[in-house]
């Protein structure tokens, strides 16, 4: 190796130098396979050949430098093209037991031999630095072979393992063209046995759900977090009886317009022909607000024509059937016009009239 | 609501502290528990005085639930954060509440608290239980079952001795229908599930090796796996889908098997809780 500097320094820059220690060393890290030995060897000989062409060179610089432009330009595109050669073929090399790896660094020794600047012994340097991680590479294949792992055969053996045989001889992609519905199993199953061997601490969860979290982790999940407690107790279920309010009150209103008709109906039958007091028919002296409710369902029942409010002759409003025989002379007077009444009725009144009545209970009894 | 993420406080809070009928939560800080509503930090911070077994306790409630919380993405929590959202003043007494929070955790709970790496300053929740076959049907909705892909990638690093190559991951995942620049019908972006979901929640190690081109990685176990699983148990997982003995790989069983004794030696810190002394 000594030889090899002292040939150089005939008219070599002073970067040249450390580049033949580079070459140097790496050819010393490659002592562990048997080829690089040989290359070594041959550098002997052919670094000597150097030694008289470098003779040569001391006579005339400039005439060099011109001379040898179109020729460090060929070897500058030989050195490309062996290194883009070599990281294409990287896998083929790496793992395949071929000798291309050895064939590449012997033409780059061939090379070598031609390399009088910089340049050309940069990218000379360079494709040493991907052989000898070639060169790693296939030193570490050495080891892994031993412990019998096929990672192929891993694969094949996770299909067997969810039990899809079947799919073995498909060749490669063998997942990636089936059904939807194998692709959830064979992860569903994966899965299953997989965190059976993790000892992973199960994501917690608010039963009543939280609020959906935003992209990002932090700040909002504190809010969350507050919100949660705070109206985890008080802000979900509100909403939720309210819903479900408005839908039985629909109901709610006709079951009750319904039953109230019913008692209505049946207080007919029991009297025939005795029209009953309005008032007492809605009023419920314990209770203003259910009053409210009966003057707002007995509505209804005018308004559908079961009954019909009148004032009798001491002007107090009564409620009388409507009768399949009366729908006839009913409709000829007021069904070409529709007649409206508004009723209204203050706590003061309501009070007042439950005193002048003397309504002692609710003729409309409760449902529940 | 106070929206200072200082202000904390839960509906226990409330009832406890008589502040009821106020719209933004009393926080459990602040001396003698008494009115300091929306946790001003603006104002001096009250002096910590002796502080009572009551609000000790409030304060390992919230940070149990906090740590719970965070816990869901499963990514590590970091000390800083429990300072700032959690503690606060309390800072002093950090290692007791800690070690309390640990203990209702490991009780109630069955999982461990533990510093994901020593003196790192974060912390991962980890299942004291060993999972039982039944409970897999129970297991709820989990989101996304990444935990067997996990396992596969874990397998494959550890029986290719403890390193592989990105390329080498695509190819092998490849075969089972996972590719790294096509949509998956379960995982979505593998990718990046994979060189960055995974490795933020230190499963996975991601770095690049030198002098590639073009660049190339290699993945490692993280730290989380070393606390939730262990080589033996990956090895073991491999054996079963091979349906093989753990031994038919002498040397991945030989490193399993170092493994477990090294973890069986009472070492020092070992898989204990040990939250470093607060600055």
């Amino acid at each position: 190796m000594a030889e090899e500097k002292d040939c150089l320094r005939g008219d070599v820059e002073k970067g040249e130098e450390p580049v033949v220690t580079i070459t140097g060393g790496a050819c010393s890290g490659k002592q562990a396979a048997e080829e690089p030995m040989k290359v070594e060897a041959e550098a002997g000989p052919d670094a000597c050949s150097d030694d008289l062409s470098c003779g040569e060179a001391d006579i005339d610089p400039s005439l060099l430098e011109l001379v040898d432009e179109e020729k460090c330009r060929s070897i500058r595109k030989q050195y490309r093209q062996l290194i883009y050669n070599v990281q294409q073929n990287r896998d083929d090399i790496v793992n395949t037991t071929s000798e291309s790896l050895t064939e590449a660094l012997e033409e780059a020794n061939v090379l070598f031999d031609a390399v009088s600047r910089t340049r050309e012994a940069a990218l000379d340097a360079q494709f040493l630095v991907l052989a000898s991680d070639l060169g790693k590479e296939k030193a570490k294949q050495l080891n892994s072979d031993m412990s019998l792992f096929n990672q192929v055969a891993f694969c094949d053996f996770l299909l067997i393992f969810v039990g899809l045989n079947w799919m073995e001889d498909d060749g490669r992609d063998a997942l990636s063209d089936c059904d939807d519905n194998i692709v959830r199993s064979f992860w569903e199953t994966v899965q299953k046995e997989a965190t059976s061997w993790m000892l992973q601490a199960e994501t917690f969860h608010f039963i009543f759900g939280s609020f959906k979290s935003e992209p990002s982790a932090r700040k909002p999940r504190l809010e969350h977090r507050k919100r949660v407690h705070r109206m985890e107790e008080n802000g979900d279920m509100p909403t939720k009886l309210r819903k479900l309010d408005l839908s039985s009150n629909q109901e709610a209103t006709e079951k009750e317009v319904e039953r109230i008709l019913g008692l209505l109906q049946t207080y007919f039958q029991k009297y025939p022909d005795t029209p009953v007091s309005y008032f007492e028919f809605v009023i419920d002296p314990n209770s203003f607000s259910r009053t409210v409710e009966n003057i707002f369902y007995v509505s209804f029942i005018i308004r559908d024509g079961f009954a019909r409010i009148r004032l009798d002759h001491d002007r107090l409003p009564i409620l009388e059937p409507i009768n399949i025989n009366h729908v006839g002379e009913g409709n000829d007077s007021s069904s070409h016009c529709r007649k409206q009444g508004v009723i209204s009725l203050s706590l003061q009144d309501w009070k007042n009239i439950v005193a002048t009545f003397e309504i002692s209970e609710a003729m409309i009894t409760n449902s529940y | 609501m106070s929206q200072k993420p200082k202000s904390r406080g839960h509906a226990g809070t409330q009832a406890e502290l008589g502040s009821g009928g106020e719209e933004a939560p009393s926080t459990s800080r602040g001396p003698g528990g008494a009115a300091s509503q929306g946790g001003r930090r603006a104002e001096a911070p009250p002096a910590p005085g002796p502080r009572s077994q009551k609000q000790l306790e409030l304060k390992v409630a919230e940070l149990v639930q906090f740590l719970l919380i965070k816990d869901q993405r499963k990514i590590p929590i970091r000390r800083t954060d429990i300072l700032r959202h959690v503690v606060g003043d309390y800072k002093d007494v950090l290692p007791e509440l800690l070690r309390r929070a640990a203990e209702r955790l490991e009780y109630v709970f069955g999982y461990r608290l533990v510093e994901l790496e020593p003196r790192s300053n974060t912390y991962i929740l980890v299942n004291t239980l060993e999972p039982v076959e039944e409970d897999a049907e129970m297991r709820g909705d989990q989101g996304t079952p990444t935990t067997g892909l996990l396992m596969i990638v874990l397998g494959l690093i550890f029986m290719k001795g403890n390193s592989i190559k990105e390329t080498e991951v695509w190819d092998f995942l490849r075969r089972l229908g996972v590719h790294p620049t096509k949509k998956h019908l379960i995982f979505g972006d593998p990718k990046k599930l994979i060189t960055e979901d995974f490795v933020r929640q230190r499963y996975l190690e991601y770095r690049r090796i030198p002098h590639t081109d073009p660049v190339d990685y290699e993945l490692q176990w993280g730290p989380r796996t070393n606390l939730e699983t262990s080589k033996m148990k990956v090895l073991k997982f491999v054996a079963k889908v091979h349906n093989q003995d753990p031994r038919d790989w002498p040397a991945q069983y030989c490193e399993a098997l170092a493994e477990e004794e090294a973890r069986a030696r009472p070492q020092t810190g070992g898989t204990a809780p040990t939250p470093a002394p607060s600055s």
